[in-house]
Formats: C-alpha cells, structure tokens, sequence
C-alpha cells in the first residue's frame, strides 16, 4: 500500500487490485472471501482458500442450528450440499439462508422430506426473513405447503397437519 | 480493575442448564448480539444475575476494526445490554467483520499498519464514548496476514491498547492457533504484551483441518492450550479465565473437568 494515503479517502473510487485505501481493500478482501471475487494482490492463496472454506464450514454450522430437520435430512452430505451452494453467495444470516437453500432444493426436486415439513412450518410460521434479521412471527393464521408437507399456524402455534410423503 | 474474577463460562442457551447448576460460578459472558435491546434477557441470565453471578456482554459484530465509522446503531445495542446485564466490563474484537456492503460472518484480521491502527482506535473511541463501562478488546486467530504488515502483533496490539486505554482480552486459544499456524512460539508474544492490561483471558479448544489449526470452540481444551494458560500466569496471572464452547457440547461431567482444569492452572477458585 500507499503508506502516505490519507484515511479519509472516500471509497469511491474504482474497485482493483490497485486500490490503496484501507476501506476498498477490506471490501476486496470480504469480496474475494465469500463473493467469489479474486483474491486481492499480495495474500497467501493457499490461507485464503483455508479462511473461505472454513467460513463456509462455519456457516453450515450456524444454518444447521437454525433449520435442524433440513440438516438432517441431508445427512451425511449436508456440509456437501451446503458448500456447494453458499460458495461465492454473501452470508445472510442462518435463518434467510436455510429458508433459501430449502427453497432452492425444493425447485431442483432435491429437498428431504423432513427438510420438506421445516420449511413448511417457517413459511406457515414467520414472514420470509430479511437477510442478517430474525424472521418476523406471522400475526394472522397462515399456512405453509411444502411439496406434500403442510403446516398451519393460528395464534402463533404451528402444527404440521401432513408431513411430506417419506421415501418408500 | 473493573471486571470479573474468578473461572468463568460463555453463556449459550444450549448449556444453560448446565451453567446455572454452577455452584461457585462468579461471571458469565453472553453473545451481546444475543440479547434484544429492549429485553428481557433470557429467563437463565436474569436467574444468574439475581444469584450475583456477574455478566460481561461480549460483542462481535460492531466491526471496530472496519475502515468506515463503526455503527452506532450497533454501538446503542451494546450499550443496551450493558445496561441491562448491569455490567461491569463489555468486550468485542479488535477485527472487522463486513466492508463494502458484505458481511463476512466472521472475524477478519486488520493489516497490522498506522492507518488501521489509526482506524481501529476511532472506532474504540466512537464506542467508549457511549458505553457506561470500559471496554476490553480482544486478538483474533487468522488463518492468513496482510502482505503489507509494518508492525508485528505485539506492536499493533499494544499500539491499540495505549491510545484507547482500553483493556486486552487476552484468547490464549487465539495465540495459540496463530503460533502454530504460522510456525512461530507462542511465548514470544506473550513475552511482549502487556499482561498487566488483561482483563480476563479466554479459553477453547480447535481442531487441526486442511493443514491449520482451527480455532472452532467445539473440541475440549488441548494440553498445549492449557499449558498456555500457565506461562501466561506464571508472567502474569489474569483475574479471570473463561471457557468457550459454541457446539458439539459435551457430557456435563467432561465440561465440569475444563472448568477444574482452567481453575487449577490459573490457581483459581473451583465452580463445580
């Protein structure tokens, strides 16, 4: 870097690898660390890649605690399957991101059955959350479909009233 | 000092149980982001602050080592939960964790340079100025260094730690972790802080993956770890150590031993 660059540039200027001040270089680093950016000038390739992979083991953690039935019903393969779709996707907090990998598998026919029956009850339960936000209890009945999974909420309790069809 | 003393444990609701059936348990750290605002706390945390256990709210997403002027919405939170904890001491990272728009969703080191130097201390400044209590900050463990560092950790930190006047949160695991990934010893570092500044020191486990050492808070506290914890209290004993666990939680029994072992490394009282 540019030792003598002032702190107090504005970060708007064009974004590269010759970028000097500390602002750009923390937004090309986050960048490069979970959007899929290339990685800035002058890092260890090898301990960013450990950093990237291990955010996003991290990130599985932190959505399987939130969504425990889509974790398990993707066992063995769930940090597989959650690697592969939170690579080079910005982390929205766990419960945005479970509600959204739920859905995406769900639209590849590739959601479990208990997956299936947790989505339901949230969609039935709470408003689609804001990414890095709680999700938002629903206030008036509701329901949720999932598939065959169909859940109900009424005064704040959800109840499953038919889970997905099980695998024979 | 302001702060806790004694052995204490990070609050996670999945051991809340376990924690509240701590007999001698002097203070608590609780996730500050955790906490609403506007309360109540968790029933558990209210039942600990009504037997006297102390509660330190740990921040860890202020980003007080982000380029741009920390949140101040984010800084009125914990401000918060000071207050409704009535807490002594709170304490976040000296890290940044979102730039340009993106969270990260996980701490991330500065370069160790003036301007971030500069940068970190603005942000520290920004939030001592609302907080009701002092503010101890803690290093982080990084896989990886910014290819331009002008200081070495222990300039950076105590750079930091004297123009904030605040105090260190010393992660034995974290020096630990940093050490070994980067072939270094560890001793070097505790050699060069100024232990006199720590306000308490945390304690963990990690676990060796792809070549490094993960510092992932979900293994039980390695013999390495723990004979840490000794040169740093034979060079300066802490008044506190604290345990952190964030999952995989084992049996109550093996738990209790961590907390055996902190106390009789740091010749502190059992809790058990």
């Amino acid at each position: 870097m540019n030792p003598t660059s002032p702190a107090n540039v504005p970060a708007t200027q064009p974004t590269g690898p010759t970028e000097t001040t500390l602002a750009a270089r923390q937004a090309a680093l986050v960048a490069a660390l979970v959007a899929g950016a290339p990685p800035p000038p002058g890092f260890v390739p090898e301990a960013l890649a450990a950093t990237r992979t291990a955010l996003l083991r991290k990130r599985a953690g932190e959505v399987a605690r939130y969504w425990p039935l889509l974790a398990t019903g993707l066992h063995p393969r769930w940090l597989e399957v959650f690697q592969h779709w939170a690579a080079g996707r910005p982390p929205a907090g766990a419960p945005r991101e479970g509600w959204d990998l739920a859905r995406y598998l769900h639209g590849a026919g590739e959601l479990p059955p208990l997956g299936a029956d947790e989505l339901a009850c949230r969609q039935a339960g709470y408003h689609y959350p804001e990414p890095g936000r709680p999700p938002r209890p629903r206030r008036l009945p509701s329901w949720g479909r999932v598939g065959g999974a169909v859940a109900i909420q009424f005064a704040g309790r959800v109840r499953l009233l038919r889970p997905a069809r099980r695998q024979p | 000092m302001t702060g806790p003393v004694g052995v204490g444990i990070g609050w996670r609701p999945e051991i809340a149980g376990f924690v509240a059936g701590l007999p001698g348990l002097p203070f608590v750290e609780v996730i500050a982001e955790s906490v609403p605002a506007a309360g109540p706390l968790p029933a558990e945390l209210t039942a600990l602050r009504e037997r006297g256990v102390a509660v330190v709210p740990h921040g860890v997403r202020l980003s007080l080592g982000s380029a741009e002027p920390v949140d101040s919405a984010r800084v009125a939170h914990l401000v918060a939960v000071a207050e409704l904890t009535d807490a002594a001491l709170v304490s976040e990272h000296i890290a940044f964790v979102r730039a340009g728009g993106l969270e990260a969703g996980h701490l991330l080191p500065l370069p160790r340079s003036r301007e971030a130097v500069t940068a970190v201390c603005a942000n520290v400044a920004r939030a001592q100025a609302e907080l009701p209590v002092p503010i101890a900050l803690e290093p982080i463990a990084a896989l990886f260094d910014w290819p331009d560092d002008e200081l070495d950790e222990a300039a950076f930190l105590t750079e930091i730690l004297d123009r904030t006047g605040a105090h260190l949160l010393l992660d034995i695991a974290n020096v630990y972790a940093n050490a070994r990934n980067r072939g270094a010893d560890p001793l070097d570092l505790l050699d060069r802080l100024p232990l006199e500044r720590v306000a308490y020191a945390h304690v963990a486990g990690g676990a060796e993956q792809d070549g490094y050492y993960h510092d992932t808070h979900t293994s039980p506290v390695s013999r390495p770890v723990l004979d840490l914890v000794g040169e740093l209290c034979a060079r300066h004993r802490p008044p506190a150590l604290l345990l952190e666990r964030d999952g995989n939680y084992p049996p109550a029994a093996a738990l209790r031993a961590e907390l055996d072992a902190l106390a009789a490394v740091g010749g502190l009282p059992v809790i058990t």
